[in-house]
């Protein structure tokens, strides 16, 4: 349907990878992302091996098709998973939060695909020579840990500095987002948020409910002050935690307490008090749940409406 | 020297004036995040013509000399 050297390249069939969200991204959605021909990835987060191994286990029983572990760089445990995703033989790895050149070299070794998001040409052109597969340049309409360029910038400029394949990432909700990432230079995308509208994946009603709700300025970045900022939908606990950030009163420590666990209790809770409900800035165009093989097959009919249509503006 | 080369790039990026950079100042203090340290090391090893590695052990300008100092 599109032609992209992702698809080969990852043995997939469409050039869609599904987001490594959080306490989200387990193996029931990755299965059904990659079952439904995107690349489903699971999120090693913050969690032991033990979590991750089983998690991988699971979805191996749930589907034959390639599948990725997204590795978290400041878990307390990325050694630990580091190691595993060599020994489960997973056969993508996705990074964020950080640099992973120097897990890289045994990743290669046991043939494992390595795509690290990206948030500036530098590093790109960094995990370029350290021998990536690909990278994903994330813009900061994302929701989670964000970077400060927006997609429109950093794809075209990162396509430019790279010769690997870029996946693009970062406010695409749909196949016009898909299109416009490929005119920009990407081979194909990634989304979060669209996946947390799957009706396989498994957040709370009411974390559903908010996002089915949500508009276009729903979201707020909070954590620029730790230096690791977070996008999520407004709520109580999103909108003290920013008025916190220009309290000097506040400590830095109280701050992070204040947002510890604050995604798991979104996730698993749907506490409005204490949860940070993890979104991005397209959620407003996003109004159903859907399965994700019904997703990935609107975006890629919609891109290639898209595509097709773009030589209407030729004259 | 290294020292004082690593200094000009750093102002230079920075655009300050080379005096407001000690060789004892951490990335953090002079105000880099991790995304800065990645472009700064590239510019150095495109000034000294290396390949350095990034590792939590370059703390201060002094590290980097004295790493880049090994390199050439």
């Amino acid at each position: 349907m599109l032609n992209s050297e992702i698809c080969a390249l990852f043995g997939i069939e469409y050039p869609i990878f599904q987001g490594g969200m959080a306490w989200i991204a387990n193996a029931n959605l990755a299965a059904a992302v990659s079952n439904a021909g995107g690349l489903g990835i699971i999120s090693a987060m913050n969690a032991d091996g033990d979590w991750l191994r089983a998690e991988i286990k699971k979805v191996k029983t749930l589907t034959s098709k390639p599948f990725g572990v997204n590795v978290m760089l400041m878990s307390p445990f990325v050694e630990e998973i580091a190691r595993i995703v060599v020994e489960e033989q997973v056969p993508v790895v996705t990074t964020g939060a950080g640099n992973p050149a120097k897990f890289i070299p045994a990743w290669l070794a046991a043939k494992i695909k390595v795509v690290p998001v990206v948030p500036s040409v530098a590093l790109a052109k960094l995990m370029e020579r350290a021998g990536a597969t690909a990278v994903i340049a994330e813009g900061g309409e994302s929701g989670g840990h964000v970077g400060d360029l927006t997609t429109l910038v950093l794809v075209p400029q990162v396509s430019d500095a790279v010769q690997i394949p870029v996946i693009a990432a970062g406010g695409i909700g749909d196949g016009r987002g898909v299109a416009a990432c490929l005119l920009l230079g990407a081979s194909g995308v990634q989304l979060g948020t669209r996946f947390l509208l799957a009706k396989e994946c498994e957040i709370h009603d009411n974390y559903k409910q908010k996002l089915l709700k949500a508009s276009d300025i729903a979201t707020i970045v909070t954590g620029k002050r730790l230096g690791h900022p977070v996008r999520a939908l407004k709520t109580t606990m999103t909108r003290k935690f920013f008025a916190y950030e220009f309290d000097s009163n506040i400590s830095n420590d109280e701050l992070e307490l204040l947002g510890a666990g604050a995604l798991r209790k979104a996730v698993q809770e749907g506490s409005e008090t204490e949860g940070c409900f993890m979104s991005g800035q397209i959620i407003g165009m996003l109004k159903k749940e859907e399965s994700a093989k019904e997703i990935i097959t609107s975006l890629m009919i919609e891109a290639r409406a898209a595509l097709g249509g773009a030589t209407k503006w030729l004259k | 020297m290294v020292e004082e080369k690593i200094i000009e790039i750093l102002a230079e990026y920075k655009g300050c004036p080379i005096t407001e950079i000690n060789i004892e100042n951490s990335f953090e203090e002079l105000g880099l995040d991790s995304l800065d340290t990645v472009e700064i090391v590239m510019s150095l090893e495109e000034a000294f013509n290396i390949e350095l590695e990034i590792t939590g052990e370059l703390k201060t300008i002094k590290d980097v000399a004295a790493a880049i100092t090994k390199l050439i």
